[in-house]
């Protein structure tokens, strides 16, 4: 760099200081001043970019809290954060394949962030009373130990929650299908290992009310000892070994531990993606949606700052022609603009995270009141949401929002720069403001 | 002075600056580009949701006896005179089915299911999904045919195949079991594998005589439109006074649920995209303004109404808004154009499944959309010129030409 190129810096003092310090300190000094010469204007663009990137954050930080109370809700319904099932199950979901228990549950019971660890069986059989019979889904759960986390004890439309052999509980489609009432009888008649008929009579406790109507109409509760015994099982067999866990996260967390608990040939063990693809494919979806909008958004924005940018040039042409009069070099010009871009984006990305961060801190535990419409509740409940939705900061939507506009507003502040080439001192100096 | 005046007036000071208005005009034809292809896949869900809920044996329209959805049963059935035909003008219908509906056992060598089993006459089923999805091995062939199609997922899990037989369990009128074999003539391949393990079908007429009852529990009406709706289900509604006349959206409420928050789903769109958008609009406008403080003073001094000066930001904020908005919309309709063929979601198919939608995901171009997202801009683009204008107006004309 030659010193005589630096106007700003002349004689003595050029050559006691380091001249790139102090040159960029000035430029960065100009560019901050500038910036307030159209106070308006700067706050305008700011409050642009802000509301994209809180939009961005609030966006996916109401999506995330949404999903994850979903599968928070689903897993404390039926199926637990996690299970352990024999290799062959979900391929072929036969008695016979069962999951040899020993000290499983203790093993896993102790995990950190596992809350309760219980065994199920499952199976298919005819359920009758008198005359009418239906095919029904057969669960055999421990009810002291599921009785604990399962949300199904606060859908009983009468009764209670099973709590001994020869209790159980039913939907309240196949309950009305059969005419049957708390404490009427019911048989089950099932086939069982070799082709053997696999019998119990049980008493209802319970009539559940579920979202799912296929689960009212098919959905049979009973105690895992009773089970076993129909279905001619010992009592180290179950088909699924349901985890739950103090919340998604802390699954997530769980998971790699617990696999290394159980014997890969034999077992395998199942997370919230495998156990409701559903949920996990609806997430991937909405991921993308995201992304479509983040992009417009990005997109308008950037033409925006773009926009201003062109106007700041156009207004200061006359003093960046005295500026290159007098020796400026473009390229300072050029950085400044930079500079101010820069300037421009972080307060943008500030205000905006300030505003989710309020927002989120604001709303707290108890979570936004979702916007149910009319009618919507079933719709609601189907999906396991929840009548709030829960707000988790997303740092990772932050991070995306931030490159995304830091590096989209230096594009849009190097256009006019670029423009700047064209500058004639003399004819600039003129222009009439 | 005229509207005219004041129109060259805007257009002129657009011209003045064409680069920065560019940029305007490409922000906004981005921002309704992108709200009108969305708009387009939303609709495009919304009929799919609307076309799989009438599919999947619902229809448009459904009679049932009274009391039958508490209690699914055939002595919750109804009777059809010989001969019977719907008091509905044929061209306004696809046409209508009478099926019996019922819950069963299927019983393979191996499993046990629960199901429903569905008696259909086959020649009056291209209403509902049945027609459209592939089937391996036969199809049935009319009422009497005794033989039963089952799902393709429903053989997987039974470990039964086409020729083998079942055994089906069910009630007959008078509250007993009755028990009878089947030969499976064919599976179907649905795109939901909920549909395929939930319906088996048979014959309308070999059913009846297997439950010894001449009744059906359901007439299935699909109509071609269905704003048409209302005015048929009132008038089915009064030709069937004892039975209830049900439309799908009380047969399907979280389907209906779907549908209307796919209404909502194209304001929340454009709303997003235009409050992104406007924060430049004003700023452009206002900076538009402040360049011409001297003029605008002159203009005043001359003589110019403050009602003028008004009227004139306005209209440019308004042509701004028109210029980026067709530019949009013509954008906007070439990306739907480009994806009118569909788009393959089969990634996503349990994701869908449970939203109730098809994987093949085709948009739908309505019009009155387009014309919506242009009514609503210009509304937009009038609001974002008032800040600009009230500052227009205060413009004192001795001081600003004295600057």
């Amino acid at each position: 760099m030659a010193s005589n190129q630096h106007i700003l810096i002349t004689g003595d003092e050029a050559r006691k200081r380091p001249k790139v310090d102090r040159l960029s300190l000035t430029i960065i000094s100009l560019a901050w001043r500038n910036l307030w010469r159209n106070k308006r204007r700067t706050w305008l663009t700011v409050a642009g970019v802000a509301f994209a990137v809180w939009l961005l954050i609030f966006g996916r930080s109401a999506q995330e809290g949404t999903f994850m109370t979903m599968v928070d809700n689903g897993a404390r319904m039926m199926t637990g954060h996690m299970q352990v099932q024999h290799v062959g199950y979900e391929e072929d979901p036969g008695i016979e394949n069962t999951v040899n228990l020993g000290n499983l549950i203790e093993s896993i019971r102790i995990v950190p962030g596992v809350d309760h660890v219980s065994a199920r069986a499952h199976g298919f059989a005819l359920v009758s009373q008198g005359e009418r019979s239906f095919g029904a889904q057969i669960l055999g759960v421990d009810p002291e130990a599921e009785g604990q986390w399962s949300t199904l004890k606060g859908m009983l439309a009468q009764g209670r929650y099973p709590s001994a052999p020869g209790e159980a509980m039913i939907g309240a489609t196949l309950a009305r299908n059969l005419a049957l009432d708390v404490g009427s009888e019911m048989i089950v008649l099932g086939t069982a290992l070799q082709g053997g008929v696999a019998a119990m009579s049980v008493q209802i406790s319970g009539i559940f009310d579920m979202t799912q109507p296929e689960l009212n109409r098919s959905l049979v509760v009973v105690h895992l000892d009773d089970f076993r015994e129909a279905w001619a099982m010992s009592r180290n067999e179950a088909h699924t070994i349901v985890v739950v866990t103090q919340d998604v996260a802390a699954s997530d967390r769980a998971l790699e531990i617990i696999r290394e608990k159980i014997d890969p040939n034999k077992q395998v063990l199942l997370g919230w993606r495998d156990l409701m693809p559903e949920v996990e494919q609806m997430m991937d979806m909405k991921s993308v949606s995201t992304e479509v909008i983040f992009l417009v958004l990005a997109i308008i924005v950037t033409f925006s700052v773009v926009n201003t940018f062109m106007m700041v040039v156009f207004e200061r042409t006359p003093e960046f022609g005295v500026l290159q009069a007098i020796g400026m070099q473009l390229k300072y010009l050029r950085w400044q603009l930079q500079i101010e871009a820069f300037m421009l984006s972080a307060l943008g990305i500030a205000v905006g995270f300030g505003l989710s961060w309020a927002l989120i801190l604001g709303v707290g535990d108890e979570g936004l009141p979702a916007p149910i419409p009319e009618d919507a509740e079933a719709f609601y409940a189907r999906f396991n949401m929840g009548t709030h939705i829960m707000l988790k900061f997303d740092w990772q939507a932050f991070r995306t929002a931030s490159w995304v506009f830091l590096i989209g507003i230096q594009l849009a502040a190097l256009l006019p720069g670029w423009r700047l080439r064209k500058l004639r001192p003399v004819d600039a100096i003129r222009q009439e403001t | 002075m005229s509207i005219k005046l004041l129109f060259q007036l805007s257009i002129r000071n657009i011209l003045r600056h064409r680069r920065r208005n560019l940029m305007l005009f490409s922000a906004i034809a981005v921002a309704v580009a992108g709200v009108s292809s969305a708009n387009t896949l939303i609709r495009g869900m919304q009929y799919d949701m609307l076309n799989s809920a009438v599919e999947n044996l619902t229809g448009h329209i459904k009679i049932h006896a009274p009391g039958y959805r508490d209690d699914p049963n055939i002595d919750k059935g109804f009777s059809l005179e010989d001969g019977f035909t719907l008091p509905v003008e044929p061209e306004e219908m696809l046409g209508w089915a009478a099926r019996i509906r019922i819950p069963a056992v299927i019983m393979s060598e191996r499993e046990t299911r629960g199901v429903q089993i569905v008696g259909i006459d086959p020649a009056s089923e291209h209403i509902s999904f049945l027609s459209d999805v592939p089937i391996d091995g036969e199809g049935l062939t009319d009422s009497k045919d005794g033989r039963i199609l089952i799902g393709k997922e429903l053989a997987l899990q039974l470990e039964t195949r086409i020729g083998r037989r079942i055994v089906i369990i069910t009630q007959g009128i008078d509250g007993k079991n009755r028990e009878k074999g089947y030969r499976i003539v064919g599976t179907y391949d649905a795109e939901g594998k909920t549909l395929e393990k939930i319906y088996v079908f048979t014959g309308l007429a070999s059913l009846q005589s297997l439950l010894d009852s001449r009744d059906v529990t359901e007439v299935s009406i699909r109509l071609h439109e269905e704003p048409k709706k209302p005015s048929i289900k009132d008038m089915l509604s009064e030709v069937f006074g004892n039975l209830a006349v049900l439309d799908w959206q009380e047969l399907e409420p979280m389907a209906a649920a779907m549908y209307l928050f796919a209404d909502s789903a194209i304001y929340i769109w454009f709303l997003l995209m235009m409050s992104a958008l406007i924060f430049g609009l004003i700023n452009t406008l206002i900076t538009s303004v402040m360049e011409r403080v001297r003029e605008l003073g002159l203009v005043r001094a001359l003589g110019m109404p403050k009602r003028m000066v008004v009227t004139q930001v306005v209209l440019e904020s308004t042509i701004i808004m028109a210029i980026g908005v067709l530019i949009g919309l013509v954008a906007g309709y070439l990306i739907y154009l480009s994806i009118a063929d569909g788009i393959n979601l089969d990634a996503f198919a349990e994701g869908m499944e449970m939203m109730t939608m098809s994987t093949r995901f085709i948009p739908v171009l309505v019009w009155d959309d387009f014309v919506l997202v242009a009514v609503l801009s210009l509304v937009l683009g009038v609001m974002a010129s008032i800040y600009p204008a009230w500052r227009a107006v205060r413009v004192k004309p001795l001081d600003a030409i004295g600057r």
